[in-house]
């Protein structure tokens, strides 16, 4: 695991929101990543809480201010609030609950509708220790991960399986497409470039991504 | 309550009333609280606070209160008075009367909401969806056993039903993540009754439905309150102070309101802190919104934030 880091000594700085149905575990991955802890007696999310840790990519450190938002459809009222400035999500949904995956698509398309074409999507299958539950196979997330062109993975924040990898891949990528773009605009290394169009990677990224998904035949 | 020691001089241990499953001992905050003597409102001084036909002198009690909060093996008997269920100046036998007219009122409530959705009352619960947004029963064979004994017959084309039903499943989802510290909401039918209450408020207030933070703002009273049905009036007047907070139209969150006039406050009293969190691009002031909209629940144990919430009511 990557060393935690004093606060202030960070070269960029990243707005990543995690978005997805409620209870599918949003705060505990953020709580897994940020702290490793996680618990079974988590409470839901009111409005929206933070978190940050930085972490090394390449030769930077790169400081992820992590917006953790409340599942429910009444709280997209805030939605423009949430979005504003972030550069990465995660779209989270329950690998034991189906409906939750069928409502990726609308949460993909909120997201696309409030935020720079830019912005590094990784779609994340939580509760993948959960093996016997299992109610959406790997194979049609990572099909819809394709045909959406975002990034995949499977995760279990209480076996605290890939969530390191699934935020690491998710900051490197940011940190990818701002460096191709940031010799341009030098000094304020917190700055994405608005306006310009930046490729965030294709079918060959997602194809990349681990195969360890609960539901694997 | 058996096993509590009466310390004349404080250092009761208040935990016995409200225990803490000893698993989670270590994930929640420290209560500061501590029952006061000749501070803290205690059951003599409140018993004796009432005239012989039940007049309550509330500006004594309310003295006590501000002072050093109020004793846990009263709470709930006072907070009905705090959040406005009863006119002090009433009777015994007035306050008797409006709370069979209550109690039987809710009964109707739950009634109502029996005939559309069975499992209400039953001191079981739904986590998961019972219908589709366009009104179609769910019938799902995967349903685990809290989610049995309902059933929908047909396409609901009913508006207010429809709106109403959708949000139940949210209320399972947050009732089970609700104060689970508490050895309290270890039981089933203490979580049953919570979802009860807040299914049957949604039905009610309809404006406004279920928003999530309610289950924390609902919470104590079914804790305070012994009976359901009074644990419901008392957050139904809580709501009414709370309400508009969870109001929501598009693009804004009613406790929104509330965030700006902080940040007026904070830019009026100490600029050069607003002026930081606005560097920080926390001029939304978003970093509040869970504070204000579930009343600092969350920052401090169980029983501070009774007491917090005591004192503000007061």
């Amino acid at each position: 695991m990557a060393a935690y880091r004093a606060d202030e000594d960070y070269d960029y700085l990243y707005k990543v929101v995690l978005i997805g149905d409620s209870g599918v575990g949003k705060s505990n991955l953020l709580s897994r990543f940020t702290r490793n802890e996680f618990s079974l007696e988590s409470k839901s999310t009111i409005g929206v809480e933070f978190a940050t840790r930085s972490i090394r990519v390449e030769d930077k450190i790169v400081k992820a201010q992590i917006w953790d938002t409340a599942g429910q459809e009444r709280y997209r009222a805030i939605t423009s609030a949430y979005y504003r400035g972030a550069v990465g999500a995660l779209l989270v949904y329950d690998v034991t609950r189906h409906v939750t995956f069928e409502n990726v698509e609308r949460w993909l398309k909120e997201l696309r509708g409030h935020t720079d074409s830019n912005i590094v999507i990784m779609l994340v299958g939580n509760k993948a220790d959960l093996r016997h539950l299992c109610a959406v196979s790997t194979e049609d997330a990572k099909a819809f991960a394709e045909r959406e062109n975002t990034f995949f993975m499977e995760t279990s924040a209480l076996e605290s399986m890939n969530v390191e990898n699934a935020f690491t891949e998710v900051l490197t990528q940011i940190y990818h497409v701002v460096s191709r773009k940031a010799l341009d605009i030098g000094g304020d290394p917190a700055a994405l470039p608005k306006g310009q169009t930046i490729n965030v990677g294709g079918k060959d990224d997602v194809s990349a991504v681990k195969k360890v998904g609960c539901c694997n035949a | 309550m058996s096993g509590i020691l009466f310390h004349k001089y404080g250092g009761e241990d208040l935990d016995s009333y409200y225990p803490i499953r000893p698993e989670c001992q270590a994930d929640v905050p420290k209560v500061r609280f501590k029952a006061r003597a000749g501070k803290t409102l205690s059951a003599r001084r409140w018993h004796a606070a009432f005239s012989e036909d039940g007049h309550l002198d509330i500006a004594k009690v309310l003295r006590r209160i501000q002072r050093g909060g109020i004793h846990p093996s009263i709470k709930g008997l006072v907070w009905e008075f705090l959040l406005g269920c009863y006119d002090p100046n009433s009777t015994f036998e007035e306050r008797n009367q409006i709370r069979q007219q209550r109690r039987q009122q809710y009964a109707a409530w739950k009634t109502e909401c029996q005939n559309i959705v069975p499992i209400i009352g039953s001191g079981k619960f739904i986590t998961a969806a019972i219908v589709t947004d366009d009104g179609q029963s769910l019938q799902d064979s995967n349903r685990d056993s809290l989610d049995q004994g309902w059933h929908v017959d047909g396409a609901i084309s009913d508006k207010k039903v429809l709106q109403w039903m959708l949000g139940l499943h949210q209320i399972g989802l947050d009732v089970v993540r609700t104060d689970r510290s508490l050895v309290f909401y270890e039981s089933e039918t203490n979580q049953a009754k919570l979802w009860d209450v807040l299914a049957i408020y949604s039905w009610v207030d309809n404006d406004i439905g279920y928003v999530q933070g309610m289950n924390d703002i609902c919470s104590p009273m079914i804790v305070l309150l012994e009976n359901e049905a009074d644990a419901f009036w008392c957050f139904e007047h809580t709501m009414r102070r709370l309400r508009e907070n969870f109001r929501t139209n598009t693009g804004m969150i009613g406790v929104q309101s509330q965030l700006s006039t902080l940040s007026q406050i904070i830019r009026t009293i100490d600029p050069k802190l607003h002026q930081h969190l606005e560097d920080l691009d926390g001029g939304e002031y978003l970093f509040a919104f869970r504070m204000l909209m579930v009343l600092f629940r969350r920052e401090f144990s169980f029983v501070d934030a009774l007491y917090l919430w005591e004192i503000g009511f007061s």
